[in-house]
């Protein structure tokens, strides 16, 4: 230890400067009761107020809550509420003690920078390595997007090009006149098929385009009546048997009416459906037979459509629905808009399609339609039970949630905020909560989550103006069930809603 | 000086938002400028309870990565409740606070523990997912909290009160 009397004057001086002065240091001698009792050292520059003491004794006293009375003890670093940043020593003396404050503004200052650039990167490598994810994720549906646009670009120029409706009269006015010339001259004149088969054909792609060309909008709108079946059946087979034999085909068709009920159904979609399975039987079948087989039971349509033809390899059976598929059009199928209208019109009909095929030895489709009595089935309204509460900041949009939802049976409450919302939700839970994700205050993610931490099992469905794929992922991964997007699409929520509640 | 007072450790990973709590707490107020705290931040508050004493929370509010050094461990001796806090943005937070937990039980074998889950205002961007913190909540109470909005930040607070005696 160095005997501080011993050491030259000058050195002294300075380290009396260094440690009294530049420390800034003060003395302050307390009671057991903390009463002050001697103040010695820089009181100004810990903005100590002799005559007023409080409130500097008060944040001392905090640091020492907890700890016993009776041992030096040493705290560095500590700001205190007044903003200074102080090393705090306590040195216990008899009755009393000591408390030593020196100035650690500038050392904190001097540490503060290094740390704070060593935490600010840590943080940004976080951010930086969430933020490449993100780009990856936003890339590949990017590409996914660029394919969906090249195949609905595909889709325009060849509605373009053709000009469907224009095709209809004259067609029309061709198969008269065609009946006129079969009737006259023999029906099995070789300029006369050929005649036939081309018509036929530039018919079928007429309505196909035409139908792709009525789109999303409006085409789903089904207009069933009741059809004769037999009447249906002999068309196809006027209409076919002709090109089929030319290729030396048979071509059978058979009726199977085991019910008197009336078969109630879109006539035009469910010919269409027809004309394009057999149209595309003809085209790939170059022996044996094509088969079109019809079974009514009084509450569905089956119908098999068979061939002996090339048949599809099962790589190709997924994609042969979809438009202008390339697979399908340098395999085995030539493409088009054939099989991908068909499935349109089956899932606007709410039927179901299987397809079986075999290499070399044919394919055959089986397709179920539910008559329109049934397909409008669900719409047994009011048989729902249960609460429901609707959480959105937009009275309009809470008032038509209500009267949809209370239609359906349910019992509704709607919030206007999300916080009562939760609080109603924790003491009650709700069997399905329909929320709002954007709402001031407590977010609707915010409340789902908290919901979900809680143990929340209830049905969980959001309602977001925003569209993107971020919103939804985000949505779904807080815990909600389903994301609908506004303006609600009705029959969707109701769908939704029945799903949810069915799942219980 | 007031009869109970507690002193009350923040702990958490840097960054988290165990300065932005206290202030939000303390004088409700919010930054969303980052800076680092050095040392020890040392704060107070009284908070009411519901048919009991008020009581005085002297709130410590350790920088992040030292809270269990030698100087750090200094800072923690002889609190009486524990706020672990961790960044729902971040799930390496989350391991971190709970570590810091199991580290300062041999030094605080009875202090409370309660956890915030900050950042609750970017809930969308967790990484911390439901059943997760529905899973934490078995074994100790579990706030969602807000810094930046205030969200869950008074219970949080009253959380740890209601569990002081007296
Ligand atoms: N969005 C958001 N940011 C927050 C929240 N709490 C803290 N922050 C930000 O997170 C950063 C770190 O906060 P800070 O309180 O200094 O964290 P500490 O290192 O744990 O003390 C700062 O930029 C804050 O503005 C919060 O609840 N929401
Ligand atoms: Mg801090």
């Amino acid at each position: 230890m160095i005997d501080f009397d011993a050491l030259p004057a000058r050195v002294r001086d300075f380290l009396r400067e260094l440690l009294l002065e530049r420390a800034h240091v003060l003395v302050l001698g307390l009671g057991k009761d903390w009463s002050l009792r001697e103040v010695l050292g820089d009181a100004d520059w810990h903005e100590l107020d002799i005559a007023q003491p409080g409130a500097l004794l008060a944040s001392l006293h905090d640091l020492f809550v907890g700890i016993e009375p009776g041992s030096d003890e040493e705290l560095p670093f500590v700001e205190l509420a007044n903003g200074r940043s102080v090393h705090v020593h306590r040195l216990v003396d008899g009755d009393g003690f000591f408390l030593i404050l020196l100035d650690a503004q500038a050392a904190r200052d001097a540490q503060r920078n290094p740390q704070q650039l060593a935490n600010e990167a840590a943080l940004a490598g976080h951010e930086k390595s969430k933020a490449i994810q993100s780009l990856k994720q936003i890339r590949s549906e990017l590409e996914h997007q660029q394919a969906r646009l090249e195949e609905a670009n595909n889709l325009k120029n060849a509605l373009i090009a053709t000009m469907s409706h224009e095709f209809r009269t004259p067609l029309a006015s061709a198969f008269g006149q065609l009946r006129e010339l079969e009737l006259r001259r023999s029906a099995g004149d070789a300029e006369i098929r050929a005649l036939r088969r081309s018509l036929s054909h530039l018919f079928v792609l007429a309505e196909n385009l035409l139908e792709y060309g009525r789109g999303e909008a409006g085409g789903g709108l089904l207009h069933p009546v009741p059809i004769d079946l037999r009447a249906l059946l002999d068309d196809c087979s006027s209409m076919f048997r002709p090109l089929a034999e030319a290729k030396g085909l048979a071509f059978h068709a058979s009726l199977d009416a085991a019910s008197s009920a009336p078969a109630c159904f879109d006539e035009v979609k469910l010919r269409q459906i027809l004309i394009n399975l057999l149209a595309n039987a003809v085209r790939y079948t170059q022996r044996g037979e094509i088969v079109l087989a019809l079974r009514w039971d009084g509450e569905r349509l089956h119908i098999e459509v068979r061939d002996t033809g090339i048949g599809i390899a099962s790589e190709f059976r997924a994609s042969v629905f979809r438009p202008f598929n390339r697979g399908a059009q340098t395999g085995s199928r030539g493409a088009g808009l054939g099989l991908s209208i068909v499935q349109r019109l089956i899932e606007q009909m709410r039927g179901r399609i299987e397809l079986d095929s075999e290499i070399a030895r044919g394919s055959c489709f089986r397709l179920e339609l539910p008559g329109a009595a049934l397909a409008a089935a669900p719409a047994t309204r009011g048989d729902l039970q249960g609460r429901v509460f609707v959480v959105d900041d937009d009275p309009d949009i809470t008032q038509l949630l209500e009267h949809a939802l209370g239609g359906l049976g349910l019992e509704v409450q709607c919030f206007a905020e999300a916080s009562s919302a939760l609080d109603a939700a924790l003491a009650q839970p709700p069997a399905l909560l329909v929320v709002d994700m954007q709402m001031p205050g407590l977010s609707g993610g915010e409340m789902v989550f908290a919901l979900r931490a809680s143990g929340h099992r209830g049905a969980i469905l959001v309602l977001s103006a925003n569209a993107t794929v971020e919103a939804r992922d985000a949505a779904l991964r807080v815990g909600a069930d389903r994301y609908l997007t506004k303006p609600i699409d009705f029959a969707h929520l109701e769908a939704s809603v029945r799903d949810l509640l069915a799942r219980g | 000086m007031s009869g109970s007072a507690f002193k009350v450790c923040m702990l958490g990973d840097f960054g988290v938002g165990k300065t932005s709590l206290v202030a939000r707490f303390v004088r409700s107020t919010f930054s969303d400028k980052y800076l680092t705290t050095i040392g020890v931040k040392v704060d107070s508050k009284e908070v009411l309870r519901a048919g009991r004493e008020p009581v005085k929370l002297v709130l410590w509010d350790i920088a992040g990565r030292n809270a269990l050094d030698t100087v750090g461990a200094n800072y923690l001796r002889g609190a009486h409740a524990l706020l672990l806090v961790a960044d729902g943005t971040r799930e390496a937070s989350l391991a971190t606070a709970l570590d810091l937990l199991m580290q300062s039980r041999s030094l605080l074998p009875s202090a409370q523990v309660v956890l915030a889950i900050n950042k609750q205002d970017l809930v969308e961007r967790w990484e911390v997912g439901p059943a997760t913190v529905r899973q934490l909540r078995q074994s100790l109470p579990v706030f969602e909290t807000s810094a930046a909005s205030g969200a869950g930040v008074a219970d949080a607070f009253a959380a740890i009160a209601a569990g002081l005696a007296p």
